[in-house]
């Protein structure tokens, strides 16, 4: 049983292996993942550029990102994700493009990458540094951007950083991540000193400040007395990414798109990791409690989540009341997938859809693990089959992104953008939890869904 | 007047897109179509999430998942699997093949490999129509998509049979806000169109359940292939139109008016006249009590409008109309930029300059520049407004001066895509919220 097909998928049945019912007796089946989409499909998957400019590079606050290409590769990203940072917003405030034409496809478009970097450090001189990203052009003609950006560091006497992540390359934005961490590793990583050490420094990996997640979670760790050496990326400088090394633990937030990082400084720093979630009140707790036993602080961490958890409880408490006993259906782009059931149980709502764009087998594994008997899975969904499910479910609310409100809207379901939240603020930890919740419930009990009719209502009332 | 062309090789802030999304854009105005972008993964979910941030609508394309064995061997395996998917799966009236910078470097010859799709699929039966559109993104700009889709529409459906009485209207990138108010001149005029396509309810659709299938309205593909059939073609916006209106004119010998976007008294004037040339029907008393509404606020607002100093950015055909708006209120047009690479545009800016004897002020003209230019050239000469696309808003922050919305577009506004900036309404309406900004910024 567990693999269906949705009457929509009638006339593409490779699409089963893609869609997974939960249920006891095939309790660890997975769903086919991280491969092609099917030509076709209304997809709302990403490009291998998407991963690595939009959500890896895109992010470090002082570097100019440039993107070498076509135009329309460096419009679409720029500022579509909030990652916002302290002190400026150059990264979201300025794009770059090379803006190749017809001639540099012929000719080869070396030249005016070059010129590029040139021109845009002098124009940005406080810039810190050049992150070069190619799209599918610019890998098709074989431009070595690589060789190019060590010429133009030398020139600028900058770092100037190539990723080769064209679109085409991999089947989703996964790998676009996978390049990201690679390059900044191997170029960025272990190039400074932290000038003074403490015993309680670590990295945040994976974590991109979205509305300001970051300024959540750090303030966390740091009052139980760790010190967080860089986020990466949200929020972060290209020094502080210089100086990663320096830290004695990584802390994972979204497995997806950075271990990759924290595994190579493993093995090359010997520097341990470790996963955690981060939503909801007994994950929060318990990736506090990990993390402070590390170090040895765990006296500080039951002090701050007792002092954390009483802040919220009233509040909680009242939404808690609201949101108990509704059914929602999750599509996010990979972890959240996986976090969420539990935040969700905590808050008395019933998970019966989960999907992801992007996620591979271990993404797959966690939520068939966490999410309960009969919750349909589906991965890289497409168009149709979200209405589908929709239709069938029938949740009270749907959390997904952008592409996806407007559809959830015109079949009568409350939404609730969880991608880049539409609210002011974070959802991650204990007070990002409020939110999350106080967000959820503004969606469910909107007034405004009792006006909406049927066709046929609409046609009686002519 | 100072012409200024760009040397730099970067872009900095670019106010334009590439042309796929322009091809979306036109496609998504025809009843019951997929478009389907002939590229990576990449190609059409950044168009749709910059269109549904606009819109605050569902926008569904459809992408045939190039990945590296397509580049090497060719896309056409795939793009045949996405024909019969979507063909199965959805049933669509229209199906646009738009091609990716990918797509056509790797050389895909889409035309040839529709055709072969066709012969191979004898079943095919033609209630679903596929048009091919090349959409090369290192050419033009999003302009340019919606010029080509148009073109490539009616090349390819357009049917000659009986004459209709009808004229063909082309919108270019409007929002739905003013393609209903072309649907108001016209109607007042009592003259019936084809809109070649129309955005103004598959983008703008009220909420009533069960959602239908495709969203209502939109140009039907029977229509496309009538324009043919017109008494004549008008563009709003002769960059996004022109190819197509000259091709239904050599192949059907119709008239074509290439139009100037019909933003304040003149240019909505020469629409409605070009309107009358067409049909033969006069312009009744109701569009005159509109113009003269517009007047007496024009008139009004003289005070506040007269001498005050503008920035105008974004699509030609857009920058042209507000330029002459700006004239017709004495304001002082200082910089206008826009992203064609095409001496034209320079020459209908001077002809502007000339019409309106433009003083001693020198005026700078940015062709093919980006807001970076702008910026500079605002830091050099100040002014009192910028006007042009959410984009500005970096520029506004920064040197502390308002910011009018006006283009595609407004990804943190709600509700612009209703609004109307064309016609004597729309002109209205804009003047409203120029004089508003403007006095807002004097209590300051
Ligand atoms: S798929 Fe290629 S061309 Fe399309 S957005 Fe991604 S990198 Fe750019």
């Amino acid at each position: 049983m567990p693999f269906v097909l949705p009457e929509c998928d009638k006339d593409v049945p490779e699409r089963k292996k893609h869609i997974y019912l939960k249920d006891e007796k095939d309790e660890f089946a997975i769903p086919a993942c991280n491969i092609a989409t099917t030509p076709g499909d209304l997809t709302e998957r990403g490009c291998t550029y998407a991963g690595c400019r939009g959500v890896v590079g895109g992010p470090v606050k002082d570097v100019i990102q440039l993107q070498h290409g076509p135009i329309g590769c460096c419009y679409y990203p720029w500022a579509a994700r909030p990652h916002v940072a302290t002190g400026t917003n150059f990264h979201l405030a300025n794009a770059f493009s090379t803006d190749l034409r017809e001639s540099n496809i012929v000719f080869g478009g070396e030249k005016k990458l070059y010129n590029s970097i040139v021109e845009a450090s002098e124009a940005f001189p406080n810039a810190q540094g050049v992150f070069v990203y190619a799209t599918c052009v610019a890998g098709l003609i074989g431009d070595d951007i690589t060789a190019v950006a060590k010429r133009a560091s030398k020139a600028i006497g900058k770092p100037v950083v190539a990723f080769n992540c064209p679109g085409f390359r991999g089947v989703s934005q996964s790998l676009g991540h996978h390049v990201g961490n690679q390059v900044l590793f191997d170029t960025i990583v272990g190039t400074e000193e932290l000038e003074e050490k403490t015993p309680y420094d670590i990295n945040l990996i994976g974590e991109y400040n979205i509305k300001g997640d970051d300024w959540l979670i750090v303030p966390l760790l740091e009052s139980i007395g760790l010190r967080v050496v860089c986020t990466f990326t949200g929020d972060a400088s290209i020094h502080d990414i210089a100086k990663m090394h320096a830290a004695k633990l990584n802390v994972i937030r979204c497995a997806r798109s950075a271990k990759y990082i924290a595994e190579m400084m493993q093995e090359k720093y010997g520097t341990p990791f470790m996963e955690v979630d981060l939503y909801g009140i007994t994950q929060t707790a318990n990736d506090l409690r990990k993390v402070a036993q590390y170090f040895g602080l765990e006296e500080k961490a039951e002090e701050v989540i007792t002092k954390e958890l009483a802040e919220i409880k009233e509040e909680l408490d009242f939404y808690r009341e609201k949101l108990k006993g509704k059914k929602v259906m999750i599509y996010q782009g990979g972890p959240r997938s996986w976090h969420w059931p539990e935040t969700m149980a905590e808050l008395g709502v019933d998970v019966v859809v989960v999907a992801t764009t992007f996620g591979h087998e271990d993404d797959y594994e966690k939520i068939v693990k966490r999410v309960k008997n009969g919750t349909l899975v589906i991965d890289n969904p497409n168009a149709p089959e979200l209405e589908e499910a929709m239709l069938k479910y029938k949740p009270d609310l749907f959390i997904s992104g952008t592409k996806e409100k407007y559809l959830s809207h015109k079949y009568g379901v409350p939404f609730l953008n969880g991608h880049t939240y539409e609210s002011s603020g974070g959802y991650m930890v204990f007070k990002g939890l409020v939110r999350f919740a106080r967000d959820m419930y503004k969606s469910l009990y909107s007034p405004s869904w009792k006006f909406v009719r049927t066709q046929e209502t609409a046609a009686e009332a002519q | 007047m100072v012409v200024i062309n760009r040397t730099r090789s970067v872009t900095i802030n670019p106010p334009k897109m590439c042309q796929p999304i322009g091809a979306i854009w036109a496609s998504l105005g025809v009843h019951a179509s997929v478009p389907l972008v002939h590229g990576s993964q990449g190609c059409s979910t950044y168009p749709r999430n910059l269109m549904c941030r606009h819109f605050r609508e569902p926008v569904e394309v459809a992408i045939t998942s190039l990945h590296e064995k397509a580049t090497i061997f060719g896309g056409a395996p795939n793009l045949k699997q996405a024909l019969t998917h979507i063909i199965k799966r959805q049933h669509p009236k229209l199906i646009t093949v738009i091609t990716t910078c990918l797509s056509e470097t790797t050389g895909d010859d889409i035309h040839g490999i529709v055709k072969s799709f066709k012969a191979e699929n004898p079943v095919y039966d033609d209630s679903t129509k596929i048009v091919t559109i090349n959409t090369p993104s290192y050419v033009g700009t999003h302009v340019l998509g919606y010029d080509n889709a148009i073109k490539a529409m009616v090349s390819q459906l357009s049917e000659k049979t009986e004459p209709n009485g009808k004229i063909n209207i082309i919108p270019g990138m409007l929002n739905p806000g003013d393609v209903l108010e072309v649907k108001h001149m016209l109607k007042e005029m009592g003259v019936e169109a084809i809109y070649l396509t129309d955005i103004s309810r598959t983008l703008n659709a009220p909420l009533r359940l069960p959602k239908p299938h495709f969203p209502e309205g939109g140009t039907t593909t029977e229509e496309i292939a009538d324009s043919a059939n017109s008494l004549g073609t008008i563009t709003l916006c002769k960059h996004e139109g022109q190819s197509g209106a000259n091709v239904l004119k050599d192949k059907y010998g119709m008239p074509a008016f290439l139009g100037e976007l019909p933003i304040g008294v003149e240019a909505t004037e020469a629409f409605l006249g070009n309107v009358t040339q067409m049909t033969g029907k006069k312009m009744p008393e109701s569009l005159r009590d509109e113009r003269d509404l517009l007047v007496d606020a024009m008139v009004d607002a003289s005070q506040l409008t007269f001498g005050v100093k503008v920035a105008i950015f974004g699509d030609p055909d857009i920058v042209l109309g507000l330029t002459r708006f700006a004239y017709e209120l004495g304001m002082k047009p200082l910089h206008v930029l826009t992203t064609l690479e095409n001496p034209q545009f320079a020459k209908d800016m001077q002809a502007l300059d000339t019409d309106y004897g433009a003083d001693a002020e020198k005026q700078n003209i940015i062709v093919g520049g980006d807001l970076y230019d702008l910026s500079q050239k605002i830091k050099e000469t100040p002014v009192d407004l910028i006007i042009g696309d959410y984009k500005g808003k970096y520029i506004s922050k920064d040197e502390g001066i308002p910011l009018v919305r006006v283009g595609f577009p407004q990804a943190d506004r709600f509700g612009y895509q209703r609004k109307r900036m064309i016609g004597y309404r729309g002109s209205l309406d804009l003047l409203d919220t120029m004089v508003n900004t403007i006095m807002d910024r004097k209590d300051d």
